[in-house]
This record gives structure tokens, C-alpha cells and sequence, in this order.
């Protein structure tokens, strides 16, 4: 079990490291159609597209949901904490419920996400005339992504609560959490 | 009423009843905010989860959003390409030999800080590092180091450009260059009312200071940091002179600080870029995600038409515009202790507006009001994002640097106030345009 298991976290390793990749190539091509779409309005190098508001929005609804997608294995979703500090265990067990609502969130997006590009499936967007499932889909693959991430730490946090594991070092203070503001 | 199977009522005590306790059992405020509409959704008739899903695919399908992980990605990009360095140089140089010189140093660079990023929990990530352990050598209080590293970092979002304007322009359709106009004073105001809080300590408490800087110091300093002092008005300017859109002058920030940082300073490797662009896209969707969700929340809170129903109320209390800005002021503040800014802005901003509406207050104005009550909410606790951050770093309790924070708040009050008496303070510079060109 203990083998299988760590087979399966190579894989969300790995997976998630794809994420971190996508998201950077997502992030960094967000800027070409901008920059398209300024260089053609001043000057005369390339023709004005229209598709490149269109191709940005793409990209950037990508970037989030792959943002979303990580920050739950990084677990940089921001939280409010009111609890006073607590023993390893009953920190695992908190944090167990509040996967277990997580992971309802995720069952969602991943069913009526699946609606939501079937119902996209056989139409193509206004200007640069992509198919739209491919802005749907990433509802569905988020969903599944944060089951498969949440089974990794619910299991963790199972066997903190059973005495099996050490509790997870704390981390470095400068990660920043979850928010920009 | 819209022929719903629920009531207002009980819709509204469902929603926040699951809203809030989710919140106390630490699940995510993103998915708390989800998971609240949930139910709704399936009881709901006419409505289907399928809706949360399309209505959080509305928000991120909007270009002016856009704009966020531009402005992030140009913080990102001065922080690694070593800009931040020739920044404190010239602030060391500008206000060192004050009392209190290096704290001073601390205010001053988040007010530079502020004009080139919209992210005060980037500012006080960086400055943390940057000054606590610096002003403790020196012989500075922790606690009072901690707070006013905090403290000066809600001027990111205050002094444009400003992430918080971004989205609330966005979101209630308000112009984004006469928000950015509109800051400025209020932002300089509130960090030279810490600049003079700062000087009472040091005076009080014998900080040192540091020898005064040459004239030839001094103009190196400028002539090293004018390329990187150029990047707010390059957003600022092209925004108001209608050359580009907000989105696209965020893009040619982007543009302009990669140029900077790899030809001109010659400070940034490929590694550095690629973790620029990973802590851009992890911050971006994390922190817009929310807004997808807080957007449908905020849109079944319409479907029930429960704004209206809380405005009525309200309206029976017969309040004037500076009335009906002190309230403002004080919902967003008690609201900013517990909810970030943009979910904040997102649920309360469109619930206040036709309050605001109604009574005269200059769109504008609300929403200066808004953003800087919200500003001070992340220093509160118990979700004071910027004194969080500041005391981690530090390794002290938030409730040691708690008194020092109270104290450093009250002189920022009194310019809120200010600002919420005094309209022009805010609307004089927008209106120096033509209505129209913003």
C-alpha cells in the first residue's frame, strides 16, 4: 500500500510540475497579442488582427484555472484562521474537514464543468473562431486535478491523526499567500 | 416577486449561514464562497450548479481583468532585476538623515514601491525582508518595526497604479485612469502622516539616524533610478492620454521592466524571468479565482434582488452624502478584517453602489472610500494580510505588533476622514480632464 502510495505521489509530482509549466508558458503568451494589438494600432508592421483581444482573454482564463489548480497543492488558496494553535492531530483533523468540502467544490466544477463543455462542444468562438470547448474544458480538468491533489493530503493527514506520520514542517514565512491586494 | 422557489430571506440565511461557517472551518474563501451558492443552485428551479460554473467563466472572461497579472508580473520583474536596490539607495539618500532614518527609508520606498506595483502583500513580503532585521540591528522595537513595514505597504494598493482600482473599475464600470488620478493624493497624504508618525517614535525613542547624502549622492541616485521611476507613468500617462487601454499599458510596463532588467541593468537570467512568471501566474490564479466565485455569489445575492431589499432599508435612515460616507467607510472596514479586498469589492462594492448612488456621492469618490477603508483592513486583524505576512518574517506574534499598528492607524483615520469630508481631495486631479477623455 505504502509502495503504491508512493507511486502515486511521483505522479502528482510530475503532474503538477507539468501544471507549473503550462502555467508559465500560459502567462508568458499573454502578452504577444497584447503587444500585437498595441504594435498594430501605431504602427504600420503588421496588420490590425481581431483576434487578438479574443486569443488574450483565452490565455488568460487558462492562466487562472491552472493558477487554481496549483495553489491547491501548494495550498496558497487563502483561508481565514480564527482557531486558537492546536496539537499535529487536531490540526490534521481540521484540515481534513475542510478538504472534504474542498473536494464536494471539486466533484462540482468536475460534473457541471463536463455539462458545461459538452454544451460547448460543437461551437466556435466569435473572432479568432476556436473551438470553445477549448476556454470550457478547463472547468472539468480542475475539478479532477484538486481530486487528485486532495487525495494526496487527505491520506497525509490521515496518517498524522493515526500517529503514522510526523507532522509537516512549517513553512518558509516567505511564501506569500494567496492574495495580491 | 422573480417567481424564485425561495424567498429572499431564506435564500440570503443559507448563503451566508454555509458562507461563514465554512469560512471558521478554514476551507478555502474561494471555495467557501462556491460551495455557498451550491445549494441554491439545486434547489433553485430555474438555476443549476451549471450556473456557478458559467458565472464564474463570465468574470475571467473579461480583458480589463487582464490587466492584474500585467501589473504583477512588473513587480515581479523589478524585484528580481534588482531594481528594488537602486530604489532604497535613492530613498536612504532622499530621507535618511531624518530621525528615525531608516524607518523613514521604509516608508518612503513603499510609496515608490506603490507607484510602480498594485500588490501591497508583494511590498510587504519584500520590505520584510528587506528592513526588520536591518531596523533590529540598528536598535529599533520589533514591534515597531513590524508594524510600520506593514503598515506602509497598504500604500501599494492606495497610490496607483493599483490592483483593488483595476478590479473595482472593471467590475462597476468606473473609469480606471480617474481612479488612478484620484489615489495619488490620498496615497501621498496617508504616507506622509507615517513619515510623521515615524518622526514622534524616533524623537520619542531616540531611533538613529543616518548622515546626511552629498547633492552628488543624491543626483547619482536619481539618474540611476529615473529608468525604473519612469514605469508609473508610463501606465498612469498612457492610460490618461487614451493611447492605450488599461490592459495594454499594464502590457507595455511588462514590456517596458523586462527591457529594463535585462538590457539596461542587466540583472535577470532566465531562471530569474521563469520564477517571475511562476509567482505572476500562482498569485493570479489564486487570487482572480476567487473573483469568479465571489462573482457568483454576488449574482444569485442579485437574483433575489437582495441589494435592493438591504438599500430600502437603509434609505429609510435618511443619511447625506458624508453620512452615507462614513458608513461606507465603516463597512468596508469591518468588512476588510475578515474578507480579502477583492472578494470584498466584488460582494459589498455592488451591494453599496446604488446606495452611493442615491446619494449623490461621485462614483469616484465611493470608490476611493472603498479602496483605502479596504487598504487599512489589511492590517487588522484577525485577517490582516500585510501584518501577517510582516510578523512571519519577523517570527514575532501578530499580537505584539498589534499595539504599535493602533497607533500608526490613527493618524491614517484622520486623512480618511479627510478624505471622505473633503471630496476634492480625491476628484480635484481627475477633474482637471475633460470629462470623457479618463
Amino acid at each position: 500500500m505504502r509502495r503504491r502510495f508512493f507511486v502515486f505521489r511521483t505522479i502528482t509530482r510530475w503532474y503538477s510540475q507539468l501544471l507549473s509549466w503550462l502555467l508559465v508558458a500560459s502567462v508568458a503568451v499573454l502578452i504577444i497579442p497584447v503587444s500585437l494589438q498595441i504594435f498594430s494600432r501605431y504602427t504600420e508592421l503588421i496588420p490590425s488582427y481581431i483576434w487578438t483581444e479574443e486569443l488574450a482573454r483565452f490565455c488568460f482564463i487558462w492562466s487562472i484555472m491552472l493558477g487554481a489548480m496549483v495553489g491547491i497543492r501548494e495550498g496558497t488558496h487563502f483561508v481565514v484562521d480564527l482557531w486558537p494553535p492546536m496539537n499535529a492531530r487536531a490540526q490534521a483533523a481540521l484540515r481534513l474537514l475542510a478538504s472534504v468540502f474542498v473536494l464536494l467544490f471539486a466533484c462540482v466544477f468536475l460534473w457541471w464543468g463536463f455539462e458545461f463543455t459538452r454544451f460547448a462542444f460543437n461551437r466556435i468562438s466569435e473572432l479568432a473562431e476556436l473551438p470553445l470547448w477549448l476556454i470550457h474544458i478547463p472547468w472539468p480538468i480542475a475539478g479532477a486535478t484538486w481530486i487528485l491533489f486532495l487525495g494526496e493530503q487527505m491520506w497525509d493527514d490521515l496518517r498524522i491523526m493515526a500517529g503514522k506520520a510526523p507532522p509537516p514542517a512549517a513553512r518558509p514565512a516567505d511564501g506569500i499567500p494567496g492574495s495580491i491586494t | 416577486m422573480t417567481g424564485a422557489t425561495l424567498a429572499p430571506a431564506t435564500a440570503s440565511l443559507i448563503m451566508f449561514g454555509v458562507f461563514f461557517l465554512l469560512l471558521v472551518l478554514r476551507v478555502p474563501v474561494a471555495m467557501a464562497l462556491g460551495l455557498a451558492c451550491v445549494p441554491i443552485f439545486l434547489i433553485e428551479e430555474r438555476l443549476t450548479p451549471q450556473n456557478l460554473v458559467q458565472e464564474t467563466f463570465n468574470a475571467y472572461n473579461s480583458f480589463i481583468l487582464l490587466a492584474v497579472p500585467f501589473f504583477l508580473l512588473t513587480a515581479n520583474l523589478m524585484n528580481v532585476g534588482g531594481i528594488t536596490t537602486r530604489l532604497v539607495r535613492l530613498s536612504r539618500d532622499l530621507v535618511g538623515h531624518f530621525p528615525g532614518g531608516l524607518a523613514q527609508v521604509n516608508v518612503v520606498l513603499s510609496i515608490f514601491f506603490a507607484g510602480i506595483s498594485g500588490s501591497s502583500t508583494a511590498d510587504a513580503a519584500s520590505q520584510s525582508k528587506l528592513f526588520i532585521d536591518a531596523q533590529r540591528k540598528e536598535g529599533y522595537d520589533d514591534s515597531f518595526s513590524v508594524a510600520i513595514t506593514a503598515v506602509s505597504a497598504v500604500l501599494a494598493v492606495i497610490i496607483p497604479p493599483s490592483i483593488l482600482m483595476v478590479v473595482w473599475g472593471g467590475l462597476l464600470t468606473v473609469s480606471i485612469g480617474g481612479l488612478f488620478l484620484a489615489g495619488i493624493v490620498p496615497g501621498l497624504l496617508i504616507g506622509f502622516a507615517q513619515m510623521a508618525t515615524v518622526h514622534v517614535y524616533a524623537k520619542m525613542r531616540n531611533y538613529p539616524t543616518y548622515p546626511r547624502a552629498t547633492m552628488v549622492e543624491t543626483f547619482k541616485a536619481i539618474a540611476v533610478s529615473v529608468p525604473a521611476l519612469m514605469t508609473p507613468l508610463i501606465i498612469i500617462g498612457g492610460k490618461i492620454f487614451g493611447w492605450f487601454t488599461a490592459t495594454e499599458s499594464a502590457c507595455i510596463a511588462v514590456l517596458y521592466a523586462a527591457t529594463l532588467t535585462m538590457l539596461v541593468y542587466r540583472e535577470m537570467d532566465l531562471k530569474g524571468l521563469y520564477h517571475a512568471l511562476l509567482e505572476t501566474g500562482r498569485l493570479t490564479g489564486v487570487a482572480l479565482f476567487c473573483v469568479g466565485t465571489a462573482s457568483a455569489f454576488g449574482w444569485l445575492l442579485a437574483y433575489y434582488q437582495i441589494p435592493k431589499a438591504l438599500l430600502e432599508g437603509v434609505a429609510t435612515w435618511g443619511m447625506g452624502p458624508m453620512t452615507t460616507g462614513f458608513f461606507i467607510a465603516g463597512v468596508f472596514l469591518v468588512v476588510g478584517c475578515f474578507l480579502d479586498a477583492i472578494p470584498a469589492i466584488v460582494i459589498v462594492g455592488t451591494v453599496l453602489e446604488p446606495l452611493a448612488k442615491s446619494v449623490g456621492l461621485d462614483p469616484i469618490h465611493f470608490a476611493i472610500i472603498g479602496i483605502v477603508s479596504l487598504a487599512f483592513g489589511l492590517v487588522t486583524p484577525p485577517y490582516g494580510l500585510c501584518l501577517m505576512i510582516s510578523c512571519a518574517i519577523a517570527k514575532i506574534r501578530m499580537l505584539d505588533a498589534l499595539k504599535d499598528v493602533m497607533i500608526m492607524l490613527i493618524p491614517m483615520f484622520i486623512v480618511l476622514a479627510l478624505v471622505i469630508m473633503f471630496p476634492q481631495i480625491s476628484l480635484f486631479l481627475p477633474r482637471l480632464f475633460p470629462p470623457g477623455t479618463l
